[in-house]
């Protein structure tokens, strides 16, 4: 049994005051590709930098490939992590960079490297400092995963990408988990961006994990219910009421259930995954603006 | 590591070189002139001190003069340079711009990095300072035997090993500085403003007492009067003795014979306006007063060189330090 990707337990941040994470506990297991999603100021970024190693917890543990993150050059060596503004060295050369990751790590495949920079038709001797957004951040991904890391860590990689861009870095993204099987966490806002390449999937809003599980799962367990409003009330056993909104005559019900649901005189419909994501965004964010709270 | 921090200094590092070089050439051509003008010491074998003093008169005069000049001014602001240039910007940049997020997810850990940054770049400050100090220290050779001043505050500092310490003090210093500032332009200043502080109160305050330093009580004669000021309201005087001749005077009182440090009054009848200063000096020279004299002779020059190094490598140790603990508990 291979240890998991992420587990966390208790998992707090604290900022003074302010909490960035609080209470986060997940066991994601190892090979999957996990989306990780929610709101700008969630925490997703705190989570991810913890899970990298760049923070260290106010409480809690989190390890990372059963291994205490950043404890030493082995864990750094198997998690790759790529920062949300996608970091490189403004006056060194993309050469320069790949040397710096053949100098730095012990995995380092300059082959995969090289190939991947020759596919983005880019010029090696070419500074960092004078690329595109998209081109940086396909610099850092392609230090990342020539590195080959078993798990690979990216914070919000296509936010400032262009549509075209963030395809093509998605593309990328594809063919190295296809090629290695490696595990993969990237955290977006949006879940259109995670839906085509995640299998798992973690709400964090306002500082918390709302749910987290398998995609596949999530979908087969959630669903929308139609109805007229009375019946609606009397909900059989083991069903949990995500959301729920009213009119005179009819409610709506996001409904999380274990069981088969019996259709009866409501209409029992599948959920979308980006209508899943929000169901759980607009219940943890208490202080929706009024015109969007129904009635 | 030290492949890629050597990457990130080298055009700084060709620059400094190259600066290094145009300074050699300076020394290598003004120290033929120094020879030249040497020669008649050199050839001298007794009763030497004319010869000796004309050779300093005509240094004093030549282009020699003004490459010592440029010289000492370089060792002083060199170590400021590789504080703010060299030290400051070392973690400050990587911070400030994120770059450090991309090093520390390489398979190394913030401590090697560390370890590749603060040696690379100390070797590169030690190195660059220790030839220009080595190359001033050589070439001045014979004014220093001649003027017999290398003891003197302002030499002292731009001479033998005390350069280099400087330079890895300031060094470290910028480099810590950026670890806490996180941002360059400000590191680079406030590095500036801490080392000047630094550095001055290291002659004013400190070297003086790194080695004890002799006392001796000696006659004050009317020929060692090298000034005094009289207050014209109360008679007050203040006497300034010769200081120690081949030393560094570091404290020069006038006592009275009880031990009290003089303040007259002084008699109107010599010393006031109408007063002759010959015969002032005369009569003050008649009081029984003794110069109380506190200083460094020649020979405390490498024990005062070993003690300020060892004093500045020291701090730089401790700031090193500082920089490993907290890149590995507090940096984000």
């Amino acid at each position: 049994m291979t240890a998991p990707a992420l587990k966390a337990v208790g998992l707090t941040k604290r900022y003074g005051r302010h909490h960035a994470l609080s209470d986060c506990t997940l066991d994601i297991p190892a090979g999957r590709v996990v989306g990780l999603v929610g709101p700008n100021g969630a925490g997703k970024t705190t989570l991810l930098q913890l899970a990298a190693g760049m923070l260290a917890p106010t409480a809690g543990t989190i390890e990372a490939l059963g291994g205490h993150p950043a404890s030493g050059a082995d864990q750094l060596a198997k998690v790759g992590f790529v920062a949300q503004d996608t970091p490189t060295y403004a006056n060194l050369s993309i050469a320069d960079h790949l040397r710096f990751g053949a100098h730095t790590n012990p995995g380092w495949s300059q082959a995969t490297a090289e190939e991947r920079i020759a596919q983005l038709g880019l010029d090696p001797r070419q500074k960092a400092g004078k690329l595109s957004g998209g081109q940086r951040s396909q610099l850092a991904l392609t230090m990342a995963i020539a590195k080959r890391p078993e798990l690979l860590i990216l914070d919000e990689p296509v936010a400032s990408l262009d549509p075209m861009a963030r395809r093509e870095f998605m593309k990328a993204l594809m063919g190295f988990t296809a090629d290695d099987k490696a595990s993969v966490i990237l955290s977006s806002h949006l879940v259109s961006d995670l839906e085509r390449v995640c299998d798992y999937l973690v709400v964090l809003v306002a500082s918390r994990v709302q749910i987290a599980g398998d995609v596949d799962d999530l979908l087969a367990g959630h669903f929308r219910l139609t109805g007229p409003r009375r019946e609606l009330a009397e909900l059989p056993g083991g069903v949990d009421v995500i959301e729920e909104s009213h009119t005179e005559r009819q409610s709506t019900l996001i409904v999380r259930a274990d069981v088969p649901l019996d259709g009866g005189s409501f209409t029992v419909e599948k959920l979308t995954l980006e209508d899943l994501v929000l169901a759980y965004l607009s219940k943890a964010m208490p202080a929706r603006p009024a015109w969007e709270s129904t009635r | 590591m030290i492949w890629f921090t050597w990457r990130q200094l080298r055009a700084q590092t060709v620059l400094a070189a190259a600066a290094l070089a145009a300074f050699g050439v300076l020394l290598f051509v003004t120290a033929l002139l120094v020879t030249d003008l040497y020669a008649d010491v050199a050839a001298c074998t007794s009763d030497c001190d004319g010869v000796t003093k004309a050779f300093i008169l005509r240094f004093n005069s030549s282009a020699a003069f003004t490459a010592h000049v440029i010289a000492l001014a370089a060792l002083y602001v060199l170590p400021a340079l590789i504080g703010i240039f060299w030290g400051a910007p070392l973690i400050a940049r990587e911070v400030e711009t994120g770059t450090h997020r991309l090093a520390w997810n390489q398979s190394v850990t913030r401590t090697r990095w560390l370890v590749a940054k603060l040696t690379v770049g100390g070797a590169l400050a030690v190195a660059a300072t220790g030839l220009l100090s080595l190359g001033l220290t050589v070439w001045a050779q014979r004014i220093d035997s001649a003027s017999q001043d290398r003891i003197n505050p302002l030499i002292f500092g731009a001479r033998g090993i005390v350069p280099v310490a400087y330079a890895l003090f300031a060094f470290l210093l910028g480099a810590t500085l950026g670890m806490l500032i996180r941002r360059t332009l400000p590191a680079m200043a406030t590095t500036l403003a801490v080392y000047v502080a630094a550095a001055a109160a290291m002659p004013l305050w400190v070297r003086g007492y790194l080695v004890p330093s002799r006392h001796d009580t000696i006659p004050l004669i009317a020929e060692s009067i090298h000034g005094m000021s009289i207050s014209g309201d109360t008679g007050a005087i203040e006497v300034f003795g010769d200081g120690v001749a081949n030393a560094w005077t570091v404290s020069n009182r006038t006592i009275t014979a009880s031990g009290a440090t003089f303040t007259g009054p002084a008699d109107p009848a010599v010393c006031g306006m109408e007063g002759v200063p010959a015969k002032c000096h005369e009569w003050m020279a008649s009081l029984g007063l003794r110069q109380d004299l506190l200083y460094h002779p020649d020979s405390h020059f490498w024990s005062l060189q070993w003690a300020e190094a060892g004093v500045l490598i020291g701090l730089a140790a401790l700031l090193a330090a500082f920089c490993f603990w907290w890149i590995r508990h507090r940096i984000v």
